[in-house]
């Protein structure tokens, strides 16, 4: 995708970058008249928000057991108790304040993996277009690290350093730079194609002035908008990875283990599978939804991905 | 058209390249004494004295490189930590179960997804536009996890329709087809989601094409229109998108393989992780590396053979 969407914008020079970045007000909001985008902003706001306050917000000890209360169902099934909203799981621990600790560590995973990968991705793809003489190699790189599908580099890095957060973080940010060095570059060079590089060059701007200032700032919302889309992937891959038990370990919180953990119980208490499972979707969903209404407003051109 | 094989197969060389000197890469990250690691903890001395001159590890990197290369080549992966075995037999009965389920897969989700994408094009705007649209995006938000535990929940445990636990032999006898059938259900069901959507944008785009207006300006039947004119020429770039998405069906290939406990090299690579066995676990990523270079390769070839044009 992001190769077809490479050569697309590089041939067809349309001199639109620059314009939405001076709009921001009006863009954002003819966002939310998008009601279906509105309403994915507002359910990843509170996700977030209730990410951020666990600790405040979870009613029990998310790592607390009790045999005595292994698999109560949530409190809308008969036999369910109004202390545990979401139940609790095989060992008895309650479902609801894991899933809020759950999901501040898959929350966490994919910022920090998106974040990384795609700061080395944006300074790669900047770098390339702005030195004619790099991106030759840069994107040969960038070819064979997509050569490399995330899951197997998640795969190969959990082979080597054990199963863990570390791994999962590493593989899917190193994943992440080759398509994002891919979405800039082609940016970018649609920028430096623009009379007011040669202006910035003329009054005789230093190298690091014009990439920062001049050209970085033109393409940030392209990236920002491929970044959104990328969250959501970035999230999908590492519950994957942490469902295999590549991961996070038990008995840490986190959905893509919690869901894992729920297959030993999936028949007689199939909520401690389902609800992790659930919040991932409810996640990601919205991520793909914003990212695709930001992407339509934003920057219309990567729309074939 | 055999220039153009030659070309591509050429092309991937230098990746071949790039995997085995990963793969040889990520061997010098693990902390720790390599011969040690494969040799076990058990392992006396003299064994890991032993196995470090077996592999060659006491010379210097590029000569270790070299000798990998060679060894990889000759098909040796060395033996299995767990159960001794060499990897390269394990590989090679866990790589056609991996292939079945990849094309019992394939079969279905390609044909309805590109049904559903021109669908959605043909009707675009509208109510069933919408809902196919809505479907496809629902379908790439959910992890194959979800999807594999609620078959296995509803299809397998409560309705007693289908079986869900490994393989039962070969495609062509009834077991074996009805244990296939949950996890290329699974598989399948996520894939759909990415095709319908690629499908409708290259229908959308070849919908405004000129030959198109001719065709309809001829008399043609709307029907006529749309699958000769519109789909055959969409499909082009659709096969090529399907290509780019082959990582995505390999992961959820792993996850799969391991919901069902289907014994593919997704599963292999998982499990010997999971037990640190290092040979075992290095060999199967390798496989995976390699078939999905070897997917990519078949799908350039097959972009070759459907526009002429890149052949050339």
């Amino acid at each position: 995708m992001a190769q077809s969407t490479a050569t697309t914008t590089a041939t067809t020079t349309a001199p639109a970058a620059p314009a939405a970045a001076s709009r921001p007000p009006s863009a954002l909001r003819r966002l939310f008249r998008d009601r279906l985008a509105l309403a994915a902003a507002v359910i990843l706001v509170l996700l977030v928000a209730a990410a951020i306050l666990a600790p405040w917000l979870a009613p029990n000890d998310p790592y607390l057991t009790n045999t005595r209360l292994r698999m109560l169902p949530p409190v809308w099934e008969g036999r369910g108790r109004w202390q545990f909203l979401l139940g609790t799981d095989g060992l008895g621990r309650c479902l609801f304040s894991r899933v809020l600790f759950g999901l501040r560590a898959t929350l966490l995973m994919g910022l920090i993996a998106t974040a990384i990968g795609g700061a080395v991705g944006l300074a790669l793809g900047l770098l390339a277009a702005f030195y004619r003489r790099l991106d030759g190699w840069l994107m040969h790189l960038a070819d064979i690290l997509l050569s490399f599908p995330a899951i197997l580099l998640g795969l190969a890095f959990a082979a080597v350093v054990g199963p863990g957060m570390t791994a999962v973080v590493v593989s899917l940010a190193i994943a992440t730079i080759p398509t994002v060095a891919r979405v800039t570059r082609a940016s970018a060079l649609v920028v430096m194609g623009q009379d007011f590089i040669e202006a910035g060059r003329a009054i005789g701007l230093n190298d690091r002035t014009l990439l920062t200032r001049y050209l970085a700032l033109n393409c940030i919302s392209s990236v920002f908008v491929y970044l959104t889309l990328r969250f959501g992937q970035v999230i999908l891959l590492g519950s994957a990875l942490s469902f295999l038990g590549l991961g996070a370990q038990p008995p840490a919180a986190e959905l893509g283990t919690m869901a894992s953990a729920g297959r030993n119980e999936l028949f007689l208490a199939p909520h401690i599978a389902v609800i992790p499972s659930f919040v991932i979707v409810l996640l990601v969903l919205c991520a793909n939804v914003l990212g695709d209404a930001l992407r339509d407003l934003l920057d219309p051109r990567l729309r074939n991905g | 058209m055999a220039g153009h094989l030659v070309h591509r197969a050429v092309l991937s060389v230098p990746v071949l390249f790039g995997v085995l000197l990963l793969g040889f890469m990520l061997l010098q990250l693990v902390p720790g004494d390599v011969a040690q690691v494969i040799g076990g903890p058990q392992a006396t001395p003299e064994v890991v004295e032993q196995i470090r001159r077996d592999l060659g590890l006491d010379r210097p990197l590029a000569v270790q490189f070299l000798l990998y290369m060679g060894r990889v080549l000759r098909g040796d992966l060395g033996y299995s930590m767990i159960n001794n075995t060499p990897v390269i037999s394990e590989l090679a009965e866990a790589i056609g179960p991996t292939a079945e389920l990849m094309v019992a897969c394939l079969v279905w989700s390609v044909p309805i997804g590109i049904a559903l994408g021109t669908v959605a094009a043909v009707n675009r705007g509208n109510m069933l536009d919408r809902l196919i649209i809505a479907v496809s995006v629902l379908g790439v938000s959910t992890p194959v996890f979800f999807v594999g535990l609620m078959l296995i929940m509803y299809a397998g445990y409560q309705w007693e329709l289908l079986p869900f636990l490994g393989r039962a032999g070969p495609l062509w006898t009834r077991e074996g087809l009805a244990h296939i059938a949950l996890p290329a259900l699974t598989l399948g069901l996520i894939f759909i989601g990415p095709v319908a959507r690629m499908t409708r944008t290259a229908a959308l785009e070849v919908m405004n094409a000129d030959y198109v207006r001719t065709a309809r300006a001829k008399g043609l039947a709307e029907r006529t229109v749309i699958v000769r004119h519109v789909l055959r020429n969409a499909l082009i770039p659709v096969i090529t998108l399907i290509g780019l998405q082959a990582g995505f069906l390999l992961g959820g290939a792993v996850v799969t393989e391991t919901i069902f406990s289907w014994p593919g090299v997704g599963r292999l690579a998982v499990g010997a992780i999971l037990a640190r066995d290092l040979p075992l676990a290095q060999g199967s990523i390798l496989v995976l590396a390699v078939s999905f270079i070897v997917i990519n390769l078949v799908v350039d070839v097959l972009y070759g053979v459907l526009d002429p044009r890149v052949a050339k």
